[in-house]
């Protein structure tokens, strides 16, 4: 069982991050994540996806999610330019012990997006978060961040904001 | 143009060798005749036979926007049904794929077998007599593939398969050729992307050479991939766009390529030695070495396939303002140590998620928003029309920004919108 204190620093990062992916505020994000990441959004509800053999939304290692952020850094990112009014919600977090000494954090999230850049649609997002955490120079960073969203495998609107 | 009593519409007007009019991207009533004599008359893309391996397995699809279950029968033939019971018009098979034995109405337990035909119905003694065949699943009247790529026609009568692909099954063959076995398989699942416009765009959009160095700008400056050499100067550009008729249209990147392998970013390793060995021992070093070089093919199929190089999209008309694209990586059967990069660059490419496609979906988005500007109703698709040739096999063939394309789209278009 982590502390209560530790339960405190990953709910902050979880809402940290979340603003800072609301209010595109890039570099920002980016700095949250070590070296190794892992961001993995499938295409699928199915637990048993794997991502070498099935398609997904975003499969990123760490040198493509650094491609993800600079390229809405561009500014003629045109399906984020002008970027999304967004607002998350994180709620139903649960934070486990894993090995090596990282925090695995499980929580619900929904999202609604303003998508600006045409038709200025209103779209709702809501899905599962899994976040694995790890302390690097004692600040909480994320190594591995999973989405399944409850719509992964329905036709969906452009997700080129950070979901 | 509107109204009940209103004539019919008058393609030869609306499509015109230089130029479009806007309605056809925004009237209901164009939609209305393009799912009657595109999607219902002629040759629909529906999906690839790796996807239903065994008997039972199924897939469930769009033709047009008639729901269809693309089935494997016991007798390991390809049927296209309509998913829609015979009795009440319930859908069938709800789910996206599935296996099955038989094909059951949950409504009032009808049931029918993998070819369609009704097996039973419960309680038949409410019917005085049934004729069980003639009220099995409707199904696509004609099925036909080619290098397990499967069409379907919802009318009995028209040209073949193969008049309809004509030359444009070299494009396939391109494709699919790189593959040791001469096989592709589509078993990754498909991802699905809403766009917010006519489903016209998408095949246009596809086929288009010109916009590429201004709608993924982004992707340019912060990546070195295959299509930089296309947004280089205008006179140094060394890719072509070709029309191959009957509505297939091409970007031939090829000739821009000096090396193996630059369509998959400049590939090497011991897999790649590897494919290169399994090709030449099939083709010779001369072949093998032209079709890595070459790579797979980027053409649309008209009107629903896009062989997007290294994945296949399709492309679905749901309303006159909205279409879903859809996307999966092509596997090459025999090489599956490719399978991981292939799905690396499918989403890389295509998606809501990826690098480029959801730059082109938003610029169509507000491509229909502006056709409803009606003060302005004109496209222009004029672009090359006083540089374009024809090759020894009678193909247009232009600089890669023309739009020798989409007038081979358009062409084809008026000519099956017009035909009596």
């Amino acid at each position: 069982m982590p502390s209560e204190t530790e339960y405190r620093a990953v709910a902050d990062f979880l809402y940290r991050e979340a603003r800072l992916a609301d209010e595109a505020r890039y570099a920002e994000w980016l700095a949250l994540w070590t070296e190794d990441g892992v961001y993995w959004v499938p295409a699928t509800t199915d637990p048993g996806a794997d991502p070498e053999r099935h398609l997904s939304h975003i499969y990123d290692n760490r040198a493509r999610i650094e491609t993800r952020v600079k390229l809405l850094q561009t500014g003629v990112r045109y399906s984020q330019e002008p970027p999304s009014l967004m607002r998350r919600l994180i709620s139903n977090i649960e934070v486990t012990e894993a090995d090596g000494g990282e925090l695995a954090a499980e929580s619900n999230f929904i999202l609604a997006e303003l998508a600006v850049q045409a038709r200025r649609e209103l779209h709702w997002w809501a899905g599962r978060l899994s976040h694995r955490l790890r302390r690097v120079d004692g600040h909480l960073k994320m190594c591995r961040k999973t989405v399944v969203l409850v719509n992964a495998a329905e036709p969906l609107p452009n997700l080129a904001f950070l979901i | 143009m509107s109204g009940p009593d209103a004539a019919p519409i008058d393609y030869k007007a609306l499509v015109q060798d230089d130029r479009i009019h806007a309605c056809l991207y925004t009237d209901p009533r164009v939609f209305a005749d393009e799912m009657e004599r595109i999607f219902h008359r002629g040759w629909v893309f529906v999906g690839h036979e790796s996807e239903i391996p065994r008997p039972g397995d199924y897939v469930t699809r769009h033709v047009g926007t008639e729901p269809v279950i693309m089935v494997r029968g016991s007798d390991g033939t390809v049927a296209v049904l309509i998913n829609r019971c015979q009795h009440r018009g319930t859908m069938v098979c709800p789910a996206d794929r599935g296996q099955a034995r038989t094909l059951t109405c949950p409504y009032h337990g009808w049931t029918y077998d993998l070819g369609g035909a009704l097996l039973g119905v419960p309680y038949p003694g409410g019917y005085a007599s049934l004729d069980k065949s003639a009220n099995g699943l409707a199904r696509a009247p004609r099925v036909s593939s080619y290098r397990g790529f499967v069409w379907a026609s919802l009318s009995a009568q028209g040209i073949t398969l193969a008049e309809h692909l004509g030359p444009a099954t070299q494009l396939i063959d391109r494709s699919c050729d790189l593959s040791p076995v001469g096989e592709v398989e589509l078993t990754a699942g498909w991802v699905r992307h809403r766009c917010a416009a006519n489903w016209k765009m998408l095949p246009e959009n596809d086929s288009d050479g010109y916009h590429l160095g201004f709608v993924h700008m982004a992707l340019f400056r912060t990546i070195r991939s295959q299509y930089q050499r296309v947004v280089g100067d205008e006179k140094t550009i060394k890719a072509v766009v070709r029309d191959w008729g009957q509505g297939h249209i091409e970007i031939d990147w090829s000739p821009g390529y000096q090396g193996l392998f630059e369509w998959l970013g400049n590939a090497s390793g011991p897999a790649v030695a590897d494919f290169v060995a399994a090709l030449e021992r099939r083709d010779g070093p001369s072949i093998a070495r032209q079709r890595f070089r070459e790579g797979p093919a980027h053409a649309l199929i008209f009107p629903n396939l896009f062989l997007g190089e290294t994945n296949i999209a399709i492309v679905q008309p749901v309303s006159v303002e909205e279409c879903v694209h859809w996307h999966t990586p092509m596997f090459w059967k025999g090489v599956p140590e490719w399978n991981g990069r292939l799905l690396r660059m499918a989403e890389a490419g295509m998606g809501p998620a990826s690098f480029l496609m959801p730059d082109d979906l938003v610029i169509a988005g507000r491509n229909q928003l502006g056709l409803h500007a009606r003060t302005a109703p004109w496209l222009l698709l004029g672009r090359g029309l006083d540089r374009e040739t024809v090759d020894a096999h009678g193909r247009t063939v232009s600089h890669v920004t023309d739009e020798t394309t989409n007038r081979g789209f358009w062409r084809h278009f008026r000519t099956v919108m017009t035909a009596t």
